[in-house]
């Protein structure tokens, strides 16, 4: 029986400052792997998680705990041991940002996705992860689009997007100045560029940052003494140096948007302490927002959000199902099983429609007919699996029927036929009889 | 069921039907919204055809057929405005003053006890052709500012994920689409004011009697004048354009109705009697 466990260290248990440093580098996971076994690690700035199946707890806990520098009994008090539909519905949550500091982020989908690109390269990943981690877009997906928490950008980035668009009608043609290359202030932009924005200028102290960072977003880089001029320029600016005074003033302002014929700018300050002077608000058409000011609406967003959180867990406990009906059909007795079953259907959804062309007796040998052809026909798979009971054999048996496809369906119907669920039995109990 | 009633009503059914798409953003309302909008502008335009027929003028011989054609004007005016996919929530600021002002004016507009009016020149209905247009622009404006000032605001407050602000256009377009009714407006009315200039000359009217209408008239041209200019000058945008338009609107509604009412034949068909 394959089983996925997992380890997540993550921000409700290690302060974020520790957590920073603690990273289970893919290298290394590779290096823990045994044949037959998968891995996957995923990194983040609020948590840090091992995935796998195939390897001992103990061994895994010990490896993860010399990668980290702790004591494999202190690794236990601040981790997060799962194991099986658990570990599957955590990496969904995960996903999801259902377990994210800021619930329903958007971000941390991004984040599971690149270390899935990773695990792929570094081949630590096979059959059950790849269904695994499809498995989990597929859900993150579903709650994105089917629930109403990601209606609700809550993340300070997004809420700076949001609100540009409200100012800004076409914001694929304003201009917008990043000041300071900072983590915040990069994923706005980031998320300003994913919105079609594409004259992106940075500005920062060292020039090289801003040039790193302007390479990345398509954008220029120009260095602090250009303030003025990327200033008048700019119809969104986005702030997050470590500035200990602000940068821009009220007077500075006041002078810019004269020059700009009081054309409306979008200024967020994301910057502890503040890189723009709270009065700046006052100057016409400048419409700014601080940290604070942003917070105050993500706290309101929350409550909107928590609504949502039994809609998303549906979804995930739907997913997770369907996952563990795959993993535990993932061998050879469980495929036989679901291929007799498939043979089942087939037979009786012939006979349903002939039921009203024939008579009790036609039907009879009908149906035995169709069940002695079906075996042969299925007899030749099955023989096959029971001398090669590969995974990969397993998985591509199931691909070729489709048996995890329309299971839901195939599964009612037969539930609801008495007549098919005797012969369904007839059938289990034909195989279970088998050598 | 006269024209008048049938307008009436569906006038009366797109505004209940736009204010419930407020709260409830169904795309079938917003889709019925448009065409019983449609439907009132067509039956409004049939009306106007009658109101045509009776008089063989534009009809324009009274107030109340004055506001009728603001209104009417208005609603053409609106019909890209619903119809577009980030605007159409404008409708429903501009819907249910449409209606209430058509529930006044038209048991006033007196279709069966209309006598026809010829003014035998095309000077009169020119000048006042532009002058309602220019004032059914201004109409736009004000709705189209009174949007601004609540989306405004609700941007300031951070409450911008409301099922209400998520809907309303963003606050450039807004501008653009007020800068445009009042730039417009401004030179149909300004044109409207000359040509009124040279068709009293020329009917020799004295300047005491049409005194108080060409104050008026005055007054709301420096208003609009005065928000162009200081856009162009020194750049008033967003806010104080809106500002400036929704009180040259109210200015001109109420000068309209103080005029007619102290000065009943300082202007318009009086005139001539």
């Amino acid at each position: 029986m394959i089983r996925i466990q997992c380890i997540s260290i993550d921000y409700r248990h290690v302060p974020i400052d520790i957590l920073e440093k603690v990273r289970i580098s893919p290298n290394a996971v590779v290096s823990m792997l045994t044949p037959g076994s998968e891995a996957y690690a995923l990194n983040t700035c609020n948590r840090a998680e091992i995935y796998w199946t195939g390897m001992e707890k103990q061994g895994v806990f010990n490896k993860v705990s010399g990668l980290i520098g702790v004591t494999p009994g202190y690794l236990d008090r601040i981790s997060l041991y799962l194991r099986g539909e658990e570990s599957v519905r955590h990496l969904f949550r995960v996903a999801s940002g259902l377990e994210s500091m800021v619930l329903g982020e958007p971000q941390i989908l991004g984040q599971v996705k690149e270390a899935y690109r990773v695990a792929l390269d570094e081949h630590m990943v096979s059959i059950v992860f790849n269904k695994l981690l499809h498995r989990t877009f597929r859900t993150a997906k579903r709650i994105r689009t089917e629930t109403a928490i990601g209606r609700f950008p809550v993340s300070v980035a997004s809420e700076a997007v949001e609100l540009a668009c409200h100012v800004f009608d076409e914001i694929q043609n304003s201009k917008v100045l990043v000041i300071g290359a900072g983590e915040m202030a990069t994923i706005a932009a980031r998320r300003l560029r994913d919105r079609g924005v594409s004259r992106i200028t940075i500005l920062n102290r060292t020039i090289d940052r801003a040039k790193d960072l302007a390479e990345e977003l398509d954008g220029v880089a120009l260095g602090f003494n250009e303030l003025h001029d990327a200033l008048k320029a700019s119809d969104i600016l986005i702030t997050s140096t470590g500035s200990s005074k602000p940068i821009i003033t009220r007077e500075m302002m006041a002078e810019i948007m004269k020059k700009r014929h009081y054309s409306p700018v979008v200024m967020i300050d994301i910057a502890l302490p503040r890189d723009i002077e709270p009065d700046v608000r006052k100057v016409y058409n400048c419409y700014l927002y601080d940290l604070d000011s942003l917070k105050e609406v993500v706290a309101r967003n929350f409550a909107e959000r928590e609504k949502e959180i039994a809609r998303a867990e549906e979804i995930i406990e739907y997913e997770v199902g369907v996952f563990s009906r795959w993993l535990k059909g993932l061998n050879a007795h469980g495929t036989i099983k679901d291929l007799y079953s498939l043979m089942e259907y087939y037979i009786y959804e012939q006979l349903e429609e002939k039921t009203s062309l024939i008579g009790e007796k036609e039907k009879a040998i009908l149906e035995d007919a169709l069940r002695s052809m079906a075996k042969r026909i299925f007899n030749r798979p099955v023989s096959f699996i029971k001398k090669n009971p590969k995974l990969d054999y397993i998985e591509h048996t199931r691909r070729i029927f489709r048996l995890d496809e329309d299971y839901q369906d195939r599964h009612k119907r037969q539930q609801t036929s008495a007549g098919a669920s005797r012969d369904s039995n007839k059938s289990n109990e034909e195989y279970k009889g088998r050598p | 069921m006269s024209i008048i009633t049938i307008t009436s009503l569906l006038y009366i059914c797109t505004s209940v039907v736009f204010i419930i798409i407020l709260p409830l953003r169904k795309t079938l309302l917003l889709g019925a919204a448009r065409v019983l909008f449609l439907a009132s502008v067509v039956s409004h335009g049939i009306l106007m055809g009658k109101l045509f027929l009776v008089l063989h003028e534009i009809p324009l011989s009274s107030v109340p057929q004055a506001i009728n054609m603001m209104i009417f004007i208005s609603s053409v005016v609106f019909i890209p405005i619903v119809l577009s996919r980030k605007t159409y929530l404008l409708g429903v600021f501009f819907l249910p003053f449409a209606s209430f002002a058509l529930m006044w004016v038209f048991p006033n507009i007196g279709l069966s006890s209309l006598t026809p009016f010829r003014p035998h020149t095309y000077w009169y209905p020119l000048h006042t052709m532009c002058v309602i247009i220019g004032e059914a622009m201004f109409v736009v404006a004000a709705v189209t500012s009174l949007v601004y000032l609540v989306h405004e605001s609700i941007i300031k407050k951070g409450d911008f994920h409301s099922s209400v602000s998520s809907s309303l256009p963003a606050l450039t377009l807004l501008d653009r689409i007020l800068y445009m009714s009042v730039l417009i407006g401004f030179v149909a009315i300004t044109s409207g004011m000359i040509i009124g200039t040279l068709w009293a000359q020329s009917k020799g009217l004295a300047l005491p009697k049409i005194m108080p209408k060409i104050v008026a008239g005055g007054i709301v041209w420096v208003i609009f004048a005065v928000c162009l200019h200081q856009r162009f000058a020194i750049g008033w945008r967003g806010r104080r354009t809106a500002i400036a338009a929704l009180i040259g609107f109210i200015v001109m509604m109420v000068l309209l109705f103080l005029i007619n009412m102290l000065f009943p034949h300082a202007h318009g068909p009086g005139l001539l009697l």
